[in-house]
């Protein structure tokens, strides 16, 4: 069954509601989160009814709609095939389930900042939220770069908003430098689709293929790849991401770690699937890159003693995990490396969630006065366990499939220039994983009870069921990796020349 | 051949893996009767196991599953079950053990504190074993191997509170150790070999293009003559693929995990130590050992860089047996007695595995004597876990110093106890005695001398540690004193009963061993000419002489004595005093230090790994971080910052210097535009 404007409808709906939420919102205060959670669980079914049809090899999907016809001829359109649709379904998915976490995440952080009355606060949130949502679903599914520059955009204003508002401390400057980063790394991701325009007299991706191997491609690719790169956190251009995940509000924490790892999705999209030849010249260079900041990150991460910090330096490591499986412009790398940057932000955004819930119940984000939560809170303890499994790539869940598929890449690459050198250096990093997701765990849930945390109760289940909905789909990617597979697959591999 | 039962080796793994959440299912009014369901699961495991076991004598094996999920440019990954000797002969094993375990398990965790969380690893522990051993390809193999760690994690880790009472280590003044720690221990170490592990197999993925194992043996003589043609890789995978077995099995140098892999409830020791985890690394080296042999005595040209996989294995394995031997000599925790054996008898079997490929001629004997021995050893290691359950309880203490009972308020337990130390020495006739013998037949057949001596030496330290825990405990003679509370005699049917079966199947197995030996061996050589194409021809049996034969179990008898005696006048008869020896002899004492701190080999990782790690975090947080944070978010807008003061300064708001300004800018567009337009 095809609905009709299945995908304006992703986009629109929750725009929509946003819109409405600033008129009735005052009346609804913190039931909104039902009302943000209700518009985007039924964008995610529209999305799963679009990927039943690809799963059965219908597809891809395409809806276009005039956008501009004066000075530019310009379309506004969606595109889901194999690749786009996983991705901004389970960025949807997370989105809903953060909507419900943070009811009672924000009903506490707007207590701690304004005090109990402030209930348009519930309503700046939710509405900017919703955006945000829209933001990163339009990133996967656009067809036109002006229009996924707008998306990029659609989702970092909102980010910017939320931190400044509701984030940590110094929060008013850590927004403004959160900002400039990211808006650099999107800057330079317009001088990427200007560039190309100049080349191709077209901003729909498509018209990339006609730059492939062209000497200005080489130009496009560095712009586009730099301003990802600085989106991404890469060593080098990280330092604004500790500070920006730790000082969100988790909830947003949580998935600004999918804006992050969103940069693989474009780079798979525009320069792997369009326009290989130019990109060819950055696969060395990017590989290097990606174990420097896996490496880095690794350490980085161990080396964390704030609790929200330290899944924000996490993401470093793990978000170039997928940067490696790109950079061996491999048919394998490309798809595990996509495969793993879905499992990670599911997995991200749980152990995000977790570091909030510590957070909201005890209010201790340092480490070194936590200690022995698991008797308090075996849920959190348990969801924390399982999103650590996920990260460092234990099966049954999802994050094993993905690296092992992208491994496979890695070294195959590796085999053919230094003799598999890279790879075993690459693979022995993903040791540092588990050690730094599994050594917190310790430090915060096991062990005795650290003092003053007698009286902390075990997280509501608004917070902690949507976390175990999430672990359920890491959990059925990781047993049937073909319901991943089957539709990225197909995809990466017409990609390869 | 025909399997009746094809639904039976998917039921196998699949019922553990279930029954670890029925208890989570059932309704709470239900109380223990859940935890007994659990059991029940466990026991149906092993009742399709058993239905296994009729496929076996046909010949050959067989494969059952399909399609799994599709992996890009048309490739894919199975998933199934490889029936074969080896296989369906260690998931008989593992699931009866495990069932037994399960059984004592019952009564032994009555009361203690996360009952449900310890069924749901335990019994999923049992799962993700019976998962490795019966796939048929390496990732579904792998999956079942990382569950079987993961579930190490939470079961050493039980009692995760770290409240003093689970502490171990000690006594003072050395330090102790927390179970959440020593969880956290088991798991980055083995993870460390799994890391390793999985990039073995996907170098092999690369040179075969599958993860199937009866592909890679079929295909073996394709993929590993184009590997062979870059030399090193060969070298490169055998280690990285030996890496994940050495660490799960404990050997060297990964090993230091399992002397504190204790500090979860008994029946996990025993879980870990018979049935599951540390077998795992045996089970695997066997199941890719075939591939290795392959290449250096069938496939023409010969590739003799496939000998490093048996010259690793073995040397590492004797060095282990011997390693871990000597440590137990002087432990003082009984558990930590009974896990040093542990790693020096799985020593035993990677020697023996590892001999196997050194020649022809020891083949047979060698593979056969490790899973032997591997079968043996689960058996009676398991009820001494068992016994040492009992023993810890009624004692309240983990050393054997405190120990004190007699032979009389515990008649069973002490007789079930003796039985499986004695096959621990590999006293005759218990089952013990043959799969030692065949070890140390093997390691002459092919030649190894040296192996055979440090082998041969290892019984007389198997001997000497074994007597030692066994005199302290029971045989104290002169104070019958009771200084450690209420020793309550036997303890209840249910926990007693698993570990007496497993005594007597020691005693059982013992007596028929040589007909059970030929008939494992008989099993085997059917399994390398069906599925591993290693026909008679290539692994010649050679007719060793009666004289020949009898030099290992002569030498081992020697040896078992040349151990026995001392320790037999030191703590049982109590003519020896020990202490009195140590304090006239200072290199003994110092032997005793060195043994008593693993050889420093800890302490070395320790320094190395964990302090260089931790005392790295400052520098990286402080230096290396806060340097590049500084110069990027303090240092770029500051010279913003500047040059915005400057630039004030050249807003004089003069019109002729304003149009020189629009003037240069528009220059610097068309210069632009230019370079733009050639390119």
């Amino acid at each position: 069954m095809q609905v009709p404007y299945a995908m304006l409808q992703v986009i629109l709906a929750p725009v929509l509601v946003a819109f409405l939420t600033v008129f009735f919102g005052k009346y609804l205060g913190k039931k909104l989160g039902w009302v943000a959670f209700g518009v985007l669980a039924y964008t995610s079914l529209l999305m799963i009814n679009i990927g039943i049809d690809l799963w059965n090899g219908l597809g891809p999907f395409y809806e276009e709609y005039r956008w501009s016809t004066s000075l530019f001829d310009m379309k506004f359109g969606f595109l889901a095939d194999g690749l786009s649709l996983p991705v901004a379904l389970i960025m949807n998915m997370i989105c809903a389930a953060c909507a419900l976490y943070s009811i009672h995440y924000m009903e506490h952080r707007i207590e701690q900042l304004f005090g109990k009355e402030e209930k348009g606060m519930y309503t700046v949130y939710f509405s900017i939220y919703l955006l945000f949502a829209v933001g990163l679903v339009g990133v996967a599914l656009s067809t036109n770069l002006i229009q996924m520059y707008v998306f990029v955009e659609l989702a970092l204003i909102p980010s910017y908003i939320m931190i400044d508002l509701f984030g940590y401390v110094d929060r008013h400057r850590i927004a403004m430098m959160y900002f400039i980063w990211n808006h650099i790394g999107a800057a330079m991701f317009l001088v990427g689709i200007a560039l190309a325009f100049v080349g191709t007299g077209s901003f729909e991706i498509t018209a990339l293929r006609n730059l492939s191997n062209a000497s200005l491609g080489f130009w496009v690719c560095f712009f586009v790849l730099i301003g990802w790169l600085v989106k991404m956190a890469t060593f080098g251009f990280h330092v604004w991401l500790p500070y920006a995940h730790g000082e969100h509000p988790t909830s947003i924490a949580a998935i600004i770690a999918t804006i992050v790892g969103l940069g693989n999705y474009v780079i798979v999209r525009l320069l792997y699937g369009e326009m290989l030849e130019s990109f060819r010249i950055f696969g060395t260079p990017l590989l290097v890159l990606a174990i420097i900041t896996i490496i880095y990150g690794g350490f980085l991460t161990l080396a964390q003693d704030d609790f929200k910090r330290l899944y924000a330096c996490s993401t470093i490591s793990q978000t170039a995990y997928s940067i490696l499986g790109i950079a061996t412009l491999t048919t394998m790398g490309v798809a595990g490396g996509v495969f793993y940057f879905l499992s990670h932000i599911l997995g991200k955004c749980v152990l995000f969630s977790i570091a909030g819930i510590v957070l909201c119940q005890t209010g201790i984000r340092d480490m070194r006065n936590l200690g022995g939560l698991a008797r308090k809170m075996p849920l959190t303890a348990t969801l924390c366990i399982l999103g650590s499994m996920v990260l460092s790539a234990f099966p049954p869940l999802s994050g094993f499939q993905g690296e092992w598929i992208m491994f496979v890449g890695v070294f195959q690459e590796a085999g053919a220039s230094t003799g598999f050198t890279v790879a075993i250096v690459a693979i022995f990093a993903t040791f540092l994983t588990v050690a730094y997701t599994f050594w917190p765990i310790l430090r915060v849930f096991f062990g005795p009870l650290a003092p003053g945390l007698e009286n902390v109760k075990e997280a509501p289940l608004s917070m902690v069921l949507p976390l175990f909905v999430l672990m359920l789909i890491a959990f059925i990617m990781g047993i049937y990796p073909e319901s991943v597979m089957r539709l990225i697959g197909p995809v990466v591999s017409s990609m390869a020349p | 051949m025909s399997l009746t039962y094809g639904f039976a080796p998917w039921l196998c793994w699949a019922l553990p893996t279930i029954g670890s959440v029925i208890h989570f299912v059932l309704p709470k009014g239900l109380g223990r009767a859940r935890y007994a369901a659990v059991v029940l699961f466990s026991f149906m495991s092993w009742v399709m196991a058993l239905l296994m076991l009729s496929s076996i004598p046909t010949h050959g094996y067989e494969e059952l599953g399909g399609f799994w999920f599709s992996l890009p440019e048309g490739a894919s990954v199975g998933i199934g079950i490889l029936l074969d000797s080896l296989s369906i002969i260690l998931a008989n094993l593992v699931a009866f053990l495990s069932f037994l375990i399960l059984v004592y398990s019952f009564k032994y965790m009555e009361g203690e504190p996360g009952e449900n969380r310890y069924w749901f690893f335990m019994s999923l522990f049992i799962g993700g074993m019976l998962m490795l051993i019966l796939a048929n390809n390496f990732i579904f193999f792998f999956i079942g191997w990382k569950i079987v760690g993961l579930c190490s994690f939470g079961l050493i880790g039980h009692y995760y509170t770290d409240d003093r009472k689970y502490w171990i280590g000690g006594p003072p003044p050395h330090p102790f150790q927390k179970p959440s720690r020593c969880g956290l221990k088991a798991l980055l170490v083995t993870t460390f070999g799994d890391v390793a592990l999985l990039g073995g197999i996907i170098i092999i993925y690369l040179y075969s293009g599958t993860f199937n194992y009866v592909e890679l043996y079929e295909t073996a003589g394709v993929w590993l003559s184009k590997m062979s043609e870059t030399p090193g890789i060969l070298t490169i995978t055998t280690l990285l693929l030996l890496a994940g077995p050495f660490a799960k099995s404990a050997q060297f140098p990964f090993h230091e995990w399992l002397p504190e892999a204790m500090a979860g409830p008994t029946p996990v020791s025993a879980l870990i130590h018979a049935a599951t985890m540390v077998k795992a690394g045996v089970y695997f080296v066997a199941r890719v050992l075939p591939i290795f042999y392959f290449a250096a005595w069938v496939a023409t040209p010969a590739i003799q860089e496939a000998l490093v996989f048996f010259v690793v294995v073995a040397a590492v394995g004797g060095f282990t047996a011997f390693l871990a031997g000597t440590q137990a000599m002087v432990a003082l925790e009984l558990k930590k007695a009974l896990a040093y054996s542990t790693m020096s008898v799985i020593g035993y079997m990677m020697l023996s595995l590892g001999v196997a490929g050194m020649s022809p001629a020891a083949l047979v004997e060698g593979f056969t004597s490790g899973i032997f021995h591997l079968i043996n050893h689960g058996i009676f290691k398991a009820a001494l876990f068992l016994c040492a359950g009992v023993l810890i309880h009624a004692s309240h203490s983990i050393y054997i110093t405190d120990m004190n009972f007699s032979s009389k308020e515990m008649k069973f337990t002490w007789a079930f106890m003796w039985i499986a130390s004695l096959a621990l020495i590999g006293v005759p006739p218990l089952s013990g005695f043959w799969s030692k013998d065949g070890i140390l037949l093997s390691c002459l057949e092919s030649g190894q001398f040296a192996l055979f001596l440090l082998a041969a030496l290892t019984v007389a330290v198997t001997s000497f540690y074994t007597i030692r825990f066994m005199g302290i405990m029971f045989h104290k003679g002169h104070s019958v004193e009771k200084a450690h509370g209420d020793h309550k005699g036997e303890p209840s049917i249910l926990m007693l009963l698993p570990y007496g079966i497993l005594a007597v199947l020691t005693v059982g197995i013992g007596l028929i061993g040589p007909w059970v030996k030929e008939s494992i061996q008989e099993l085997f050589k059917d399994q390398f000419y069906a599925l591993h194409m290693i026909s008679a021809e290539h692994s010649v049996h050679a007719s060793v002489s009666p004289i020949a034969e009898a030099v290992p179990i002569a030498v081992s008898l020697a040896m078992i004595a040349v151990g026995a005696l001392p320790a037999y006048r030191a703590y049982i008869s109590h003519k020896l005093d020990v202490s009195r020896i140590l304090k006239r002899y200072e290199i003994l004492r110092g032997l005793h230090v060195f043994l008593w701190n693993r050889w420093y080999i800890d302490a070395f990782f320790n320094k190395v790994f964990v302090n260089s790690v931790l005392a790295s975090r400052e520098p990286t947080a402080k230096y290396i971080e806060g340097g590049i944070d500084l110069a990027l978010n303090v240092g770029i807008p500051r010279i913003f910052s500047g040059i915005n003061n400057n630039i004030r300064k050249l807003q004089t708001g003069i019109l002729s210097v304003n149009m020189l300004y629009i003037l240069g800018f528009m220059l610097i567009l068309i210069i632009a535009f230019l370079v733009l337009g050639v390119l």
